[in-house]
C-alpha cells in the first residue's frame, strides 16, 4: 500500500522553481514597486493608476478566492486600495516587498470581513447553498483530467469555501498566488513550519472535498 | 525523524523544493508510513487540480470603479494645488487654436516692425548682460519720461480748454441783459399762434 502511495506521489506535479532569470524578474518587479510607491507618495497622479493596474488582479484574485463572491470581492478590493491610499506612508521598503505588505493588508481586511459577516453566513440558509454545490458536482462528475479551465476554477472555488479560513488563506497564497513560504509566514505572522503544516492540511482537505465531488480520483 | 517533522518536508516535497538527499529521505519515509504517504498524495492531487484552474481576472467595471470613483481620482486635482492652478490658468492659452493665433500675431508684428524700424544687424556685443541691461534701462526711462510728458501736456490742454469755456460763458452772460431790453415791446412774437380776438387791433 505504501509502495503504491509512493508511486502516486512520485508522479506529483512539482512546482517549477525560480531560476536565475526568474530571480532577475523578481528583483525588477521589486524595484518597479518601490519606485511606484515613491512616486505615489510624492503626489504623482499617474503613479496611482499604474499601481492599481499592476496590483488589482492579485488583490481581486485573493479576495475572490477567499470570499467566493464577485460582488463582495470587488467591494473588498476597493476597500484594500482605499486603505493603501491612507496608509501608504507606513510602508517601509527596507522591511519587505510591497506585494507582501499589500497581501498582508488584504488578508487582514479579509479576516475582518470574515468575522463581521460570520453572523450573516450562519443565518444564510443551507438550502440556498445546496443546489449550487449539487449543480457543480453533477456538472463535474467526470474524470479528473477532463475538468480544467473555467469549470475547474468554479469547482475549486466551491471547494475552497469548505476549508477553514486559516487553511484557505495558506492554500490561496501559496498555490494560487505563487508566494514563497517566507513571504506567507511574513504575511500571516506565523513561523514557516506552521505555514507548511497548514498548507499540508489545507491541500489534503481540499483533495478530500474534490474527491467527494468526483473530480479527483 | 517523527511524522510531525516529516510533515514540513512533505510540503517541500510536493512543491519540489527539496534537494536530492532530502527527497530520497522523504521517499523512504513515505514508503513505510501510510498516513504521510496519503498526506503527500492528497497534497499533490490538490496542487495538480489547482494548476488546471484558470486564474481569476478582475471584471473591467472594477478597474473603472477603482480609477474614477476613489479618492486618488480627486487627489489628482487636490494633491498638486499650485501646479494645478497654473495648469487651469494656462489651459485655454495652451490650446492649439489659441497658440496658433498667438504665433501668427507675433509673426505679423515682427514682420511689421522689421519694415517700419531701420534694420540693424544684431551683434554678439549686443547680447552682453551689461549692454542688455543698459538698453532695457534706457527704454524704461524713455518710456517713463514719455508718459510723464504726455500727462503734463494733457493737464495744460485741459486747463486751457476750461479757461476758454469759462470765458465763453462769461461773454454769453454779459450779452444776455442787453438783448432782453431790446426785445421788450415792439418785436412781434413770431412763434405765437394766430388766435382770433387776441390780435392787437390797428
Amino acid at each position: 500500500m505504501a509502495a503504491a502511495a509512493v508511486a502516486i506521489v512520485s508522479g506529483a506535479p512539482f512546482r517549477e522553481r525560480a531560476d536565475s532569470g526568474g530571480q532577475y524578474w523578481i528583483k525588477q518587479s521589486l524595484d518597479l514597486d518601490h519606485s511606484l510607491v515613491e512616486r505615489c507618495l510624492s503626489g504623482d497622479e499617474a503613479a496611482w493608476e499604474d499601481l492599481l493596474r499592476t496590483h488589482t488582479r492579485r488583490v481581486y484574485g485573493l479576495c475572490y478566492r477567499f470570499t467566493g463572491k464577485d460582488g463582495e470581492a470587488q467591494d473588498l478590493t476597493q476597500e484594500v486600495f482605499l486603505r493603501v491610499y491612507r496608509t501608504l506612508k507606513s510602508f517601509r521598503a527596507a522591511e519587505g516587498a510591497f506585494t507582501t505588505w499589500l497581501a498582508r493588508l488584504t488578508r487582514n481586511l479579509l479576516i475582518d470581513n470574515y468575522r463581521r459577516t460570520r453572523q450573516e453566513r450562519l443565518t444564510d440558509s443551507i438550502e440556498e447553498q445546496l443546489p449550487r454545490i449539487e449543480e457543480s458536482v453533477s456538472a463535474a462528475s467526470r474524470p479528473e483530467s477532463m475538468v480544467a479551465g473555467r469549470e475547474a476554477s468554479e469547482i475549486l472555488q466551491a471547494g475552497l469555501q469548505k476549508l477553514s479560513p486559516e487553511l484557505r488563506e495558506a492554500v490561496i497564497l501559496r498555490d494560487l498566488q505563487d508566494m514563497e513560504y517566507r513571504e506567507i509566514a511574513d504575511i500571516l505572522r506565523i513561523p514557516e513550519g506552521t505555514v507548511k503544516s497548514r498548507l499540508n492540511r489545507g491541500r489534503a482537505e481540499l483533495a478530500r472535498v474534490l474527491r467527494r465531488q468526483k473530480v479527483l480520483v | 525523524m517523527t511524522c510531525a517533522e516529516f510533515e514540513i518536508l512533505i510540503c517541500d516535497y510536493v512543491d519540489g523544493t527539496l534537494g536530492p538527499d532530502a527527497r530520497t529521505t522523504v521517499e523512504q519515509h513515505l514508503s513505510g508510513c501510510r498516513n504521510c504517504a496519503e498526506l503527500a498524495r492528497d497534497g499533490a492531487a490538490a496542487v495538480g487540480f489547482m494548476e488546471r484552474a484558470v486564474e481569476v481576472e478582475p471584471p473591467p467595471e472594477l478597474m473603472t470603479r477603482l480609477l474614477f470613483h476613489a479618492p486618488w481620482a480627486n487627489a489628482k486635482t487636490a494633491a498638486t494645488g499650485v501646479r494645478n492652478w497654473f495648469r487651469k490658468v494656462l489651459h485655454p492659452v495652451l490650446q492649439p487654436r489659441f497658440a496658433m493665433g498667438m504665433a501668427m500675431t507675433i509673426l505679423s508684428f515682427a514682420m511689421l516692425a522689421r519694415f517700419v524700424t531701420p534694420s540693424r544687424q544684431l551683434r554678439a556685443a549686443d547680447l552682453a548682460p551689461a549692454q542688455v541691461w543698459a538698453s532695457l534701462e534706457d527704454r524704461v526711462y524713455r518710456g517713463w519720461q514719455r508718459t510723464v510728458k504726455f500727462y503734463e501736456s494733457l493737464k495744460v490742454v485741459y486747463q486751457i480748454q476750461s479757461k476758454l469755456h469759462d470765458w465763453q460763458q462769461q461773454q454769453e452772460e454779459d450779452s444776455k441783459p442787453a438783448a432782453d431790453t431790446e426785445k421788450s415791446g415792439h418785436t412781434p412774437d413770431t412763434h405765437r399762434l394766430p388766435v382770433k380776438g387776441t390780435e392787437p387791433r390797428p
